[in-house]
């Protein structure tokens, strides 16, 4: 079995863009682009590129360095760590930008990746699509778990043999209740439920 | 803490025989939720997993005001299954022995303490209280023989607790998924469904006297 987390708002306690926004001082250019995109105006796709467009000037190291001092579910957190061959993130987060974050955690990490020239992403080269990891774990005949709040956790959640949808930092995402096989909200009842399933 | 570590409410119905346009958790029983009886009952139990489909968004809100740390599982095809298959979805990732509950029973707070002690599989049962229902045979030591739809000793009300080396998947009722394991230990309780409005009427003033 492998058991799939989404990161944002899932494994880490606070969502990690309004920090770098408000380090930055683009809080008002994010959060519009954010609320644009949770009322589905703005495709996740389309809306990444322009959010990396908007952070790609800033940066990689603080970035970071930033991300690295995000809370981490502290129970979730020893979960992974008692199953991280088990457990893997799949994030749509630029790689550089999650390097701190990822060596905490400590387990297999999927992200989308970007060309780094001189401390700054001078190039998206690609973006995750989180239901082909859930399907290469398939493909491998792995029963797979997948845990994640947003709407673009949606078609992973679809193709994974079990889906989880938390609310642990907010309500997750409205489309997801029309396709997830559990809803949790609390710490305690996510780490529950994992480890029964393993 | 109690023996029994988890408990399946199964609320994914539309409660189109009650007639007061809303899933029956939602209903209010002196005031207060029929969801919120049921949360209050099981407060001691570990592993509270309500299983949702009908009104969904509605059930996990009242849910929340009073229990975080619920496992809300979803039954998308409560339209063309019965109660079997909310309980399979609902228990067959929980703690094993699962005490299957209704959304739309209430048994008395006493019953519930002493049903939350059991070990093992068992069936409860309750004085019959309705010409239409399922009933059961018992035999001299009260252990369930058989389900009916023609006649028995009592009425089947639920709960009822299946080990989990047991569950099968079932679109059917859930007495359905315990007929194989007969005879089954049975437990008479004071139990109530509600099926419709006078059985809404009559637990109304039943519980008036409930202490919890």
């Amino acid at each position: 079995m492998k058991i799939l987390f989404d990161l944002d708002g899932t494994v880490t306690a606070q969502e990690t863009l309004p920090v770098i926004a408000q380090h930055f001082g683009v809080e008002e250019k994010i959060a519009e682009l954010t609320a644009q995109t949770v009322q589905g105006n703005v495709p996740f796709i389309e809306s990444f590129i322009r959010r990396v467009n908007i952070l790609g000037d800033l940066p990689v190291s603080k970035i970071s360095e930033l991300l690295d001092q995000v809370p981490l579910y502290p129970q979730l957190y020893a979960f992974i760590q008692a199953h991280r061959d088990d457990c893997v993130i799949v994030t749509g987060n630029l790689s550089c930008w999650c390097e701190g974050l990822h060596n905490k955690i400590q387990c297999k990490t999927y992200c989308s990746e970007a060309e780094v020239v001189d401390n700054r992403v001078v190039k998206l080269k690609s973006i995750l699509r989180k239901e082909q990891i859930v399907d290469l774990y398939k493909a491998a005949g792995e029963q797979v778990v997948f845990v994640g709040d947003g709407n673009n956790d949606l078609e992973a959640m679809r193709h994974a043999d079990i889906s989880i949808a938390t609310g642990l930092t907010h309500n997750p995402a409205r489309s997801l209740y029309a396709i997830c096989d559990y809803i949790i909200f609390n710490e305690n009842a996510l780490c529950r439920q994992l480890n029964q399933l393993l | 803490m109690s023996a029994i570590k988890s408990v399946v409410i199964s609320c994914a119905g539309i409660g189109s025989r009650l007639g007061l346009g809303l899933t029956k958790a939602l209903v209010k029983i002196n005031n207060r939720s029929l969801i919120s009886w049921q949360l209050e009952l099981f407060k001691d139990v570990e592993d509270v997993r309500i299983v949702v489909g009908f009104q969904a968004n509605d059930i996990i809100e009242e849910v929340l005001k009073y229990r975080k740390d619920v496992t809300f599982i979803f039954n998308h095809r409560y339209f063309e299954t019965k109660t079997g298959a909310s309980f399979y979805l609902g228990a067959r990732h929980a703690y094993d022995h699962v005490l299957e509950w209704d959304g739309d029973l209430l048994v008395h707070p006493d019953d519930v303490k002493m049903i939350l002690e059991q070990e093992g599989e068992f069936i409860c049962y309750a004085d019959k209280t309705s010409e239409e229902a399922v009933f059961v045979k018992t035999d001299e030591k009260g252990n369930v023989l058989e389900f009916s739809r023609e006649c028995g000793d009592y009425e089947w009300t639920g709960p009822a607790c299946l080990s989990k080396e047991h569950l099968a998947y079932c679109s059917n009722n859930v007495y359905n998924m315990f007929e194989p394991f007969l005879p089954m230990r049975g437990i008479k309780v004071r139990a109530y469904d509600i099926d419709t409005y006078q059985d809404y009427m009559r637990v109304s003033e039943i519980v008036k006297d409930w202490k919890i």
